[in-house]
């Protein structure tokens, strides 16, 4: 045997050994920890229903945050889960908004939220109840109280989104069907409605009083971990933070020196009013305010569902020039969160958060801090290389209605909840890939 | 005597079996540039092997036997890179690409005292392929850098036992990078960004080489930094059509690309006539890559500069080689060489998954006619686990990388 004979063997062995030999790291396997994720159950509203762009559909739902936790859940012992699945893309009010080129009153052509369809689909309103209870119960709209509320599935005066699954519509709870699963593993995250509805409704809806609220929250969670399951609950972002109140800016008016003189020629007769060149606060309906308007002041909210074709076009804010004569127009008070409506918000936010913490402490169960996860968002998130934001539309992680999540944003909380249960319950659940989840999708 | 033999060649298979064999470099740093050396775990400063001494140490290349040396040479390399996040229960792995550095070195002396030569070698490059549509991929899908360096260089023997040399560096980069942009269409399809482009920079390379002893030699080189200005490169996008303004198709960019300094430090011993020990330690002044600009020549609002912090560190190659004469025309050699990546735990890109690498190196020498070698190499690199992130996209998890690089080169001296 010569040298070269064995120059030739070595190098030909060890290319054999190290060609296509990968290298590796050792694998990983989920764990449940001290939870049993078998029968997993979701209880809430719109944002446990899966709601976005301003209606619930087959495809919304198929990324609600629930479905998202319980793919990942099934890594781990979890088994089926099944949702109240919308016949239709439409969704239930056919108000469901995408992306598309809109023109607006001066004719300018911009992208933004349009009607996806408004062909009513009614076979969305016939129930689907099969005997099989549901394992996501979130009803777009329920308040913590409705949940234990026997007519809040009632065929005509019920809540249609619960009336279509309803094991016995005007009869049965939303608890009591998410009961019949024998859960032993939930998600609650309920309340946000006892305050939204006020700050949506511009302070028209009332907010839930504290003791109906902590008392509704008590008998939810009772009944929930009646069986032994455990489970995590969420507390309430603070709905001020969201697009739909954050992207109207109050001085969105802006004028030159001669428009300026031109309003305050027109408003002489109101000393509290004036107008200056460059932005301007928007008036404001307020009947403690001499003439029965005043401007908004820095730190109010202006809605998304303010008419912005009638602040362009028609004064909407300041003075519409298209009545004759010219005719002052403040904006309606139900499109404004004005500073005492702000303070009732956070109060009632602050107090009902406390609530859910100390029910979680008292119950043993984890704690989901919605609230901390919003204030992150509205400075900014990065997953992947992905920024993720609160602003309307290009932040990417809120849906065209600008109060619910979009599909990244709910992979987002559904990670949230992950992070929980991880830590809680000993668990190992891997996490939602955010890079594989749809956040809007452009024309 | 046959015996003899056949039990010097098996303690040689068995040291190539117990001892690792460790080689490539950090960052994208490629430190293959001579077959001898490399199996040597590319130890070299001290070291006088022919026309290879132009890049290695151009203070030696007075010191050789004959008149002129020429050299060529490639290397074939199959890397491979696995990613794992437990977070996300996710893996992902670079697609096998082959990478051929080479070199090619002429040396010759001109009077006794004075040498000239020219070396035409690659001593930066990376290719990295990550499968397709993977998490990372809006950091980067695959990324292709290459460097040539073209050095003239001249020698001069001071005496003796001493001599310097210098060579100066003209280089030809070119880089092409593919990334997603995390816009998607109606269609499901994300947009993308396609950077291309070529500069040229300028350096030198200086050495110096002495013989204190007739057993040992030393080496000390800096070869220096070359700047890549990369000025009016291709920037190409593409994007959903409602986006097409934001993000415009035929876009340009600059940016500058530093190839960070080398400092060297050799020696080399003979133990016996047949036995050749060689100790290297390289600095590497990576510090230099603070960060990689993509200034875009049309920015938007939706699309403003790209700025990436490197923030590599100083990194220190040490290395360790030997050679083994079993005939006058054959020579084995063994080799090792531990290099720590200069990236930080929280800066580290998969762009460039530059884990700590132990280098392991084994080469021959066959001597068909005196003045005629083939010179076989092949270095296997295990790259160490780590667990890093890339904070600035709060991207991370488990990298673990390898490579296998078979070397031939011809090497003839007259």
């Amino acid at each position: 045997m010569n040298t070269t004979k064995i120059t030739s063997i070595v190098l030909a062995g060890s290319l054999l050994l190290f060609a296509g030999c990968k290298p590796e790291i050792d694998e990983f396997t989920p764990e449940a920890g001290s939870a049993d994720f078998t029968t997993y159950v979701a209880v809430g509203n719109s944002l446990t229903a899966g709601y976005a762009n301003n209606d619930l559909y087959a495809s919304g739902q198929k990324e609600s945050f629930p479905a998202f936790l319980a793919t990942q859940l099934a890594l781990a012992g979890g088994g089926e889960f099944t949702q109240p699945m919308m016949v239709s893309e439409n969704g239930l009010a056919a108000a469901r908004l995408v992306l598309g080129p809109s023109t607006d009153c001066l004719g300018a052509t911009s992208l933004g939220p349009v009607i996806f369809s408004d062909v009513l689909n009614t076979s969305n309103f016939a129930s689907i109840w099969n005997g099989e209870p549901f394992n996501n119960m979130g009803v777009p709209g329920a308040q913590i109280g409705h949940l234990l509320f026997p007519g809040y599935g009632h065929p005509q005066l019920g809540n249609p989104y619960y009336a279509r699954f309803a094991s016995s519509p005007g009869v049965s709870t939303i608890m009591e069907d998410a009961m019949l699963n024998n859960p032993t593993f939930f998600t609650l995250w309920a309340g946000n409605n006892d305050v939204l509805s006020f700050a949506t409704s511009g302070g028209v809806n009332p907010i839930t009083d504290q003791a109906g609220f902590d008392g509704a929250l008590g008998a939810v969670v009772q009944t929930l971990t009646s069986g032994g399951a455990k489970g995590v609950l969420a507390n309430i972002p603070d709905v001020t933070s969201i697009p739909f109140f954050t992207t109207v800016p109050y001085n969105a008016l802006v004028l030159t020196a001669e428009q300026a003189a031109g309003l305050n020629g027109a408003f002489a007769q109101l000393p509290d009013i004036n107008f200056v060149e460059g932005p301007n606060a928007m008036l404001t309906v307020d009947s403690t305010a001499a003439g029965g308007m005043r401007h908004l002041v820095a730190g109010e909210l202006v809605l998304l569902s303010i008419d912005q074709d009638g602040i362009k076009c028609e004064g909407l804010g300041s003075l519409n020039l298209t009545t004759d004569p010219p005719s002052p127009n403040p904006i309606p008070g139900q499109f404004i969160l004005d500073a005492g409506e702000l303070a009732d918000v956070k109060a009632a936010t602050a107090n009902f958060n406390a609530s859910i913490l100390a029910q979680a402490n008292t119950a043993g169960l984890g704690h989901a801090d919605m609230n901390a996860t919003m204030a992150e968002l509205t400075t900014g998130l990065v997953f992947d290389g992905i920024t993720v934001s609160a602003t309307y539309v290009t932040g990417g992680a809120f849906s065209l209605d600008g109060v619910h999540p979009n599909s990244r944003g709910y992979a987002i909380i559904t990670n949230e909840f992950i992070d929980v249960i991880n830590e809680k319950y000993g668990a190992s659940i891997p996490k939602v890939d955010i890079t594989e989840v749809t956040a809007i999708a452009f024309p | 005597m046959r015996a003899i033999e056949r039990i010097r060649e098996q303690s040689l298979l068995i040291c190539l079996l117990v001892l690792p064999g460790l080689i490539q470099a950090g960052g994208f740093q490629v430190n293959l540039q001579g077959n001898k050396q490399t199996g040597m775990g590319h130890t070299g400063t001290a070291l006088n092997m022919g026309a290879s001494t132009v890049f290695f140490n151009p203070g030696a290349m007075t010191f050789q036997d004959t008149t002129w040396s020429l050299e060529a040479g490639f290397n074939g390399i199959y890397a491979s890179t696995v990613f794992q996040s437990d977070e996300f229960d996710y893996s992902a792995s670079t697609i096998g690409s082959l990478g051929t550095p080479f070199h090619v070195y002429v040396s010759g002396k001109i009077t006794d005292k004075i040498g000239a030569g020219l070396a035409v070698y690659t001593p930066f490059g990376s290719k990295v392929e990550w499968e397709g549509e993977w998490k990372g991929r809006f950091l980067i899908q695959d990324i292709q850098l290459q460097a040539i360096f073209i050095q003239p260089t001249f020698s001069y023997k001071i005496n003796d036992s001493w001599g310097v040399g210098a060579g100066f560096v003209y280089a030809l980069g070119s880089v092409e990078i593919n990334r997603n942009l995390p816009l998607e269409g109606l269609d499901g399809e994300e947009g993308t960004v396609n950077l291309t482009g070529d500069a040229a920079g300028i350096g030198f390379n200086i050495g110096f080489y002495g013989q204190p002893t007739e057993k040992l030699s030393v080496g000390l080189t800096y070869r220096s930094q070359v700047d890549i200005a990369l000025e009016g490169g291709d920037a190409k996008f593409t994007a959903p059509s409602s986006l097409a303004a934001s993000f415009p198709a035929d876009n340009k960019f600059d940016a500058d690309l530093p190839l960070p300094a080398t400092g060297s430090l050799g020696l080399a011993y003979d133990v016996s006539d047949k036995v050749k020990l060689a100790f290297d330690i390289n600095y590497v002044f990576w510090s230099v890559y603070d960060s990689l600009i993509f200034d875009f020549e049309t920015n938007t609002s939706a699309l403003s500069d790209s700025r990436n912090a490197r923030l590599y560190e100083d990194a220190i190659i040490i290395r360790l080689g030997g050679e083994f004469k079993c005939t006058d025309n054959f020579i084995w050699r063994l080799g090792a060489y531990y290099d720590p990546s200069p990236i930080q735990d929280d800066f580290f890109n998969p762009e460039t998954p530059n884990t700590d690498n132990v280098g392991f190196t084994v080469g021959a020498s066959i001597y068909p006619t005196e003045r005629l070698a083939i010179d076989l190499s092949f270095l296997y690199i295990l790259g160490l686990e780590r667990e890093s992130t890339y904070e600035p996209s709060n991207f991370g998890g488990t990298y673990k990388s390898s490579a296998h690089i078979p070397g031939v080169g011809l090497s003839y001296s007259f």
